[in-house]
């Protein structure tokens, strides 16, 4: 995989419109799934943007992990993206719509279905910004704890406390049986993040 | 509560310790399904790490165009960013460096000229410069005396001729406006420029860049590339080189706009 995606890379800096059509198909997936953990609906419109960045700085891309310079990029519009909006990376979800989810997932599990990538992807996004990310990076990019704490800017211990804290909180999310859900502690977590910072309206919406 | 519990250890609190999370997280990628029986967590990241579905390439004719666009931005000024973009900072202290050296210069000048003349007002500087105090603030543009080609456009201009939207950590993009107006030969001579400005010891390396393959083809191989240039734009003598002393050592290092992954 890295050593046909560095070839890919070599020949989109060449020139090579396959070459960047290769890159765009191995890594446009992905890459759109973490920015829906980061934005939401506007994950397809900040991944254009991505796009356009990478194909023009192809050129100064000057080896390493490919996949993590393209994440990074991507990560900056996203913040970008938010900046703007000034506002959290999504609105609190409601404590139905995260009973849904849940009861999807369950019901699938319990039905021996495979769970639906958008359900997944939800469920992922309701925990608190630097643990989806973290859990997006690592399960969904496939970048290693090292290469993804280049990515946040932190170090690879503090992105495996996040991701295991990510899975622990998606463990207990789905381990509550759907319709014995109550209100009891079904808040996602955002909420709690935004009490953390109640007047940081620049604070960094993934910590960094 | 369900029944079945019992039969999913992880079901109560998820993974225990960071180790079995890192597994976990190591797993979902490499996209082999979860067997129906496994945990739902597993099946929630394998889900989350599912093959792509058609939709979600859907922008890939508009990332084309990106691409074909950029290239085409490019063509002016080649490979620009992989060649040419300075060390912002460096380039910064070297120019207060010389601005103060010009100050210094200019003061004693002034000074001398005040003592052999006898007047009691001080004379205005040489032509050169901007004035004793000028430079100190002002920046590289005015320390003239020791920069004699402070446009040599070829080097910095070249990072211009890209579209203009943000780059991720900015680069010193406000460098100058492109260098020549793309003729017919517009795009070569771009090369040219960038090729012939950059110092002779770096000139072999940067034609096995990618951003110099058409320069390259188009002058019928590295060797005949000095040549061909020449015809192409003149001999603009040696001046641009005197980028050499900032760049020499960290033209593979372009700019901030790669997160440096490779350390």
């Amino acid at each position: 995989m890295t050593a046909e995606l560095n070839e890919a890379v070599a020949g989109a800096q060449a020139g090579d419109e396959e070459a960047f059509r290769f890159l765009y198909r191995s890594l446009q997936p992905a890459l759109l799934r973490y920015l829906t953990a980061l934005v939401g609906a506007d994950a397809e419109d900040v991944a254009s943007e991505a796009w356009l960045q990478i194909s023009r700085d192809l050129p100064s891309f000057t080896g390493g992990e490919f996949r993590a310079w393209a994440v990074t990029i991507a990560r900056n519009r996203a913040m970008d993206h938010l900046r703007r909006q000034r506002r959290r990376p999504s609105v609190p979800v409601p404590v139905q719509a995260l009973n849904d989810l849940a009861a999807d997932v369950d019901t699938a599990d319990r039905a021996g279905e495979a769970i639906a990538t958008e359900s997944a992807l939800a469920l992922i996004r309701t925990l608190p910004p630097a643990e989806a990310e973290a859990v997006m990076l690592r399960a969904v990019i496939g970048l290693d704890a090292e290469t993804a704490g280049r990515v946040l800017g932190r170090r690879a211990g503090a992105v495996r406390t996040a991701a295991h804290r990510g899975l622990r909180r998606l463990a207990a999310i789905l381990e509550r049986p759907a319709a014995q859900a109550d209100t009891r502690d079904a808040v996602a977590p955002r909420p709690r993040t935004d009490r953390q910072v109640p007047h940081a309206p620049e604070a960094e919406p993934a910590e960094g | 509560m369900r029944g079945d519990d019992g039969m999913h250890a992880r079901r109560s609190g998820g993974p225990a310790d960071r180790a079995e999370s890192d597994r976990l997280l190591d797993a979902a990628p490499v996209g082999t399904p979860p067997e129906t029986d496994a945990d739902p967590l597993t099946r929630l990241l394998s889900a989350a790490a599912a093959p792509a579905a058609p939709g979600e390439v859907a922008g890939e004719e508009r990332a084309l165009a990106a691409f074909r666009a950029a290239r085409a931005a490019a063509g002016t000024a080649p490979a620009a960013a992989a060649v040419a973009a300075p060390r912002p900072r460096r380039r910064l202290r070297i120019a207060a460096a010389l601005s103060g050296l010009a100050a210094t210069a200019v003061a004693g000048v002034a000074f001398a000229a005040v003592r052999l003349d006898h007047r009691p007002e001080p004379v205005g500087p040489p032509a050169t410069t901007a004035g004793p105090t000028g430079p100190s603030g002002a920046g590289p543009a005015v320390t003239g005396p020791s920069r004699p080609a402070p446009s040599t456009p070829a080097g910095d201009a070249s990072g211009a001729a890209s579209p203009p939207a943000p780059t991720p950590s900015g680069t010193p993009s406000a460098a100058a406006p492109p260098p020549a107006p793309p003729g017919g030969d517009g795009r070569m001579a771009g090369h040219c420029r960038a090729y012939l400005a950059k110092p002779e010891r770096q000139r072999d390396k940067a034609l096995t860049k990618p951003g110099f393959a058409d320069l390259v083809a188009a002058a019928g191989g590295p060797e005949q590339v000095e040549g061909y240039c020449r015809n192409l734009v003149g001999t603009p003598a040696e001046d641009p080189g005197d980028d050499s002393d900032d760049d020499s050592d960290d033209d593979d290092s372009p700019n901030g706009t790669s997160p440096q992954t490779d350390d």
